[in-house]
């Protein structure tokens, strides 16, 4: 089997290289210092307020700044474009500016910037796509040239936690002349990479920005030009990472990273991120089946589904069980008096029995990504007498589903755009929003208690039992976190972080 | 039938039933391809006897275990499991009864829409005529994967959508055939003599047209089977077919797409299959043809 998989590897990595060299691929990213990356998704717009996907969450940190920066290790907030920041009343957060900082184009960055930029994305007007990342936003004032004082909607403590990741700062003059749609056309940020070349739906070149500023909690860029390619098939991507194409791929499943060790020359690394998986069951009124409404149907699908054994097999390194619906590292997450339901088929069944469908049930599931694990879910269910159809969608199609009230069962996956608070996810789903679908006033109530309470402590109470109650009512099968699992050149030095974000910053040669 | 074949050279006349089988007999083709369809048909009949393990069966501790022949294999899954330990030559002998039923179902659909339209058109020519070239034109012009996926698209997928949607789609080629089959057999004696003796219409063309021209009916039907099992593997390969976690070879085609580099039995199982059964399909069509009407030889 070690000489077969060498073998394979060796067929794979001379055809795909001489394509490679058909297609003028330049190899060894090292002799250029250049990171070619690739990725599976395009972003529809590089203005990260305008698109809702990953690219754009790495795209929007490294062109431009935010005003507060969370170190990813010990999740401690330092100056970015701010250097101090207070709150002068329950809904006032005062910052102080970082002086002589300047963006792509020569712009300097001040007061004006932040305001323009947060009164900008906070009119619902202007239909920022992210509107869960600014909606929290009422207004921005400035005091002087380097001092800014934001309002908030409403009591709102996590409000930094937002200013330091996908809350970017615009150079208003620029924003103001192009918009969102010369943004994307040519975007210009502070950050410490700049865009030099930009096709939209193929490919993005980003190079070190010389003048960024010293002090920043983002090093000093090594890496001279990072090369994003946006290539949809996976196959093409490991293609290319044997064929040394590219020197850094993410979000690679499971199986074929493990395949992948076998090259000599490229690293596996993996990771587990803030990136949530759980099912949602729809209980409301004129769902399309009644019987999740039946609190021990929806008990007999938790206890149903073996999820340390699909962490074990399917999922991957760096993923954990998770017992309630939001990330372990997330302020106010907590399996405190939350209920665990142990994978028990035979108890399941009798569930189902006792809940008249003892002779089957027939439920549609609905997912939009990590199919395997979607079908291993089906398996595990058809195995206590659910016969469980799956809808296998994109995302927008799925997400009207679920909001027209028409899904049953939801595969669902939710990376709280890396924010590290509950607030980020919980609420989405069970605060009576749009994607809520169990609609349970008390635990609504309880989670809009914990956004927006200033004392911590009554925050951390309020998530606690907000989180017990929909582990009680069995609303949601918790599953586990994703893992993400990055295939990289050999000779790359890079580490892989929860939110799932490649900082090429800190990227260096070995 | 050892007996009847020795018996025959001192048969001074055989009957026309015997001399239809030895024209059978005679076409290798056709004996190769009814033995493998045969077989497939056998296999699909008799899914819960042959299979092994429940095709649905998942046991994640015992993923893509390689086919027996390999270092690795066991008896126990004599062709290995797939991505989710579920056995593999389980679900590719349960795929067959997906294959064959999606042929089956779609050429009697198809066939009945495609016949009843090119029977009227050939039988009662004119104004007729000129309505079912125009719906058979107007189908034509729609390309069937476009409007297959557009539909799956937009209503879901499921097993009997697939069916249905092909069924609706594929009738042109039968109706094409039967038109000018029928047009041939309506001006020949017996149909005229049918009509001066006082048969209804119906009687003539059930009783007098259709069966003269079941025979080309038979072939378009061997293709279209073919043709329609190819397009939901196509369907299924593209995630708008058959749905997960029931066994289509497409489907499973499709699934184990991730996995071509390093576990390629997992695509090429499901594929020679596929292929197989296209194949015996086709030199069984081929070989019918050429005993029925062999003047229709390219």
């Amino acid at each position: 089997m070690g000489f077969m998989r060498k073998a394979v590897v060796a067929g794979l990595a001379s055809t795909a290289l001489v394509s490679g060299v058909l297609t003028g691929v330049a190899f060894a990213g090292k002799s250029d210092n250049t990171v070619r990356f690739a990725y599976d998704q395009a972003p529809e717009s590089a203005d990260p307020f305008f698109n809702n996907v990953r690219i754009g969450v790495i795209i929007g940190q490294h062109v431009w700044d935010t005003l507060v920066y969370r170190d990813p290790v010990t999740n401690e907030y330092k100056g970015q474009l701010a250097t101090a920041w207070r709150w002068i009343d329950d809904r006032t957060l005062e910052f102080d500016l970082r002086q002589g900082v300047k963006f792509h184009n020569g712009e300097e960055f001040d007061a004006d910037d932040v305001v323009y930029t947060l009164n900008f994305v906070a009119k619902p007007e202007n239909k920022v796509v992210t509107q869960q990342n600014v909606s929290w936003i009422e207004k921005a004032e400035k005091v002087d040239k380097y001092k800014v004082r934001v309002t908030t909607k409403q009591v709102f403590p996590a409000a930094v936690e937002y200013l330091a990741g996908p809350v970017v700062i615009h150079p208003n003059e620029y924003y103001e002349k192009v918009g969102p749609k010369g943004q994307n056309d040519k975007p210009v940020g502070s950050g410490p990479y700049k865009v030099t070349n930009y096709v939209p739906g193929k490919s993005i070149t980003l190079e070190k920005n010389p003048d960024y500023f010293r002090d920043s909690p983002k090093p000093a860029a090594k890496i001279a030009k990072v090369e994003i390619r946006f290539i949809p098939d996976r196959q093409t991507q490991m293609a290319e990472a044997i064929s040394s194409g590219v020197d850094l791929i993410m979000g690679v499943p499971k199986d074929q990273a493990d395949q992948l060790k076998a090259a000599p020359h490229l690293q596996v690394v993996s990771g587990e991120t803030m990136r949530i998986v759980f099912l949602q069951m729809n209980t409301l009124e004129g769902a399309p089946s009644p019987a999740l409404k039946d609190e021990r149907v929806r008990k007999a699908i938790i206890h149903a589904i073996d999820r340390p054994t699909m962490v074990k097999q399917i999922v991957g390194e760096g993923s954990r069980v998770i017992d309630t619906v939001c990330f372990p590292s997330q302020f106010g997450c907590t399996n405190d008096g939350a209920v665990k339901y142990d994978y028990n088929p035979a108890k399941a069944k009798q569930l189902l029995a006792e809940a008249g469908y003892g002779n089957g049930l027939e439920l549609d599931i609905v997912a939009y990504r990590e199919r395997n694990q979607t079908e291993a879910v089906i398996g595990y269910l058809r195995a206590v007498g659910i016969k469980a159809n799956l809808r296998f969608l994109q995302y927008a199609a799925m997400r009207d589903i679920i909001r027209g009230n028409k899904a049953m069962l939801t595969h669902q996956t939710w990376g709280s755009f890396s924010v590290n608070d509950v607030s980020a996810s919980t609420p989405v789903f069970f605060a009576a929003g749009d994607d809520d679908i169990t609609r349970d006033p008390a635990v609504a109530e309880l989670l809009k208690k914990g956004d927006n309470s200033v004392e911590p402590q009554m925050r951390k109470e309020a998530y606690r039992k907000a989180l017990a109650l929909i582990a009680e009512k069995a609303y949601a099968v918790p599953m586990y976190s994703l893992p993400s699992y990055y295939v990289a050149a050999k000779d790359l030095v890079f580490k892989a972080y929860p939110d799932e974000l490649p900082r090429f910053w800190e990227m260096s040669w070995k | 039938m050892t007996d009847t074949t020795l018996s025959l050279p001192e048969a001074p006349e055989p009957s026309p039933a015997m001399k239809l089988l030895r024209r059978f007999l005679g076409q290798k083709a056709f004996v190769i391809g009814t033995g493998i369809l045969a077989v497939i048909v056998l296999l699909a009949l008799a899914a819960p006897l042959i299979a092994p393990h429940d095709p649905y069966l998942q046991n994640l501790d015992l993923r893509t275990i390689p086919p027996v022949w390999y270092e690795k294999g066991t008896w126990a899954h004599p062709l290995g499991t797939d991505q989710l330990g579920r056995d593999y030559l389980s679900r590719v002998v349960y795929g067959a009864r997906i294959s064959l039923l999606i042929g089956v179902s779609v050429v009697v659909i198809s066939g009945l829409i495609g016949t009843a339209l090119g029977l009227a058109a050939g039988y009662f020519g004119g104004r007729v005529d000129l309505l079912v070239t125009f719906l058979v034109t107007t189908r034509l012009s729609m390309p069937v994967i476009l409007v297959a996926l557009a539909v799956v698209a937009m209503i879901g997928g499921s097993l009997w959508i697939v069916i249905l949607v092909l069924g609706f789609l594929k009738w042109d080629r039968f109706a094409v055939v039967m038109r000018s089959a029928t047009q041939q057999v309506r001006s020949l004696d017996y149909v005229a003599a049918a009509e001066s003796a006082g048969a209804s219409t119906t009687r003539i063309v059930l009783g007098e047209v259709l069966p003269n021209i079941a025979p080309h009916l038979i072939v378009v039907a061997t293709l279209e089977a073919a043709s329609a099992i190819l397009l939901e593997a196509a369907l299924s390969f593209l995630g708008l077919g058959v749905q997960p976690p029931l066994p289509s070879w497409g489907l499973m085609i499709s699934e184990a797409k991730a996995y071509m580099f390093f576990s390629f039995w997992l695509i090429a199982i499901p594929g020679t299959a596929l292929a197989l059964l296209i194949f015996a399909i086709n030199l069984a069509g081929d070989g019918l043809r050429d005993v029925i009407s062999p003047e229709g030889r390219a």
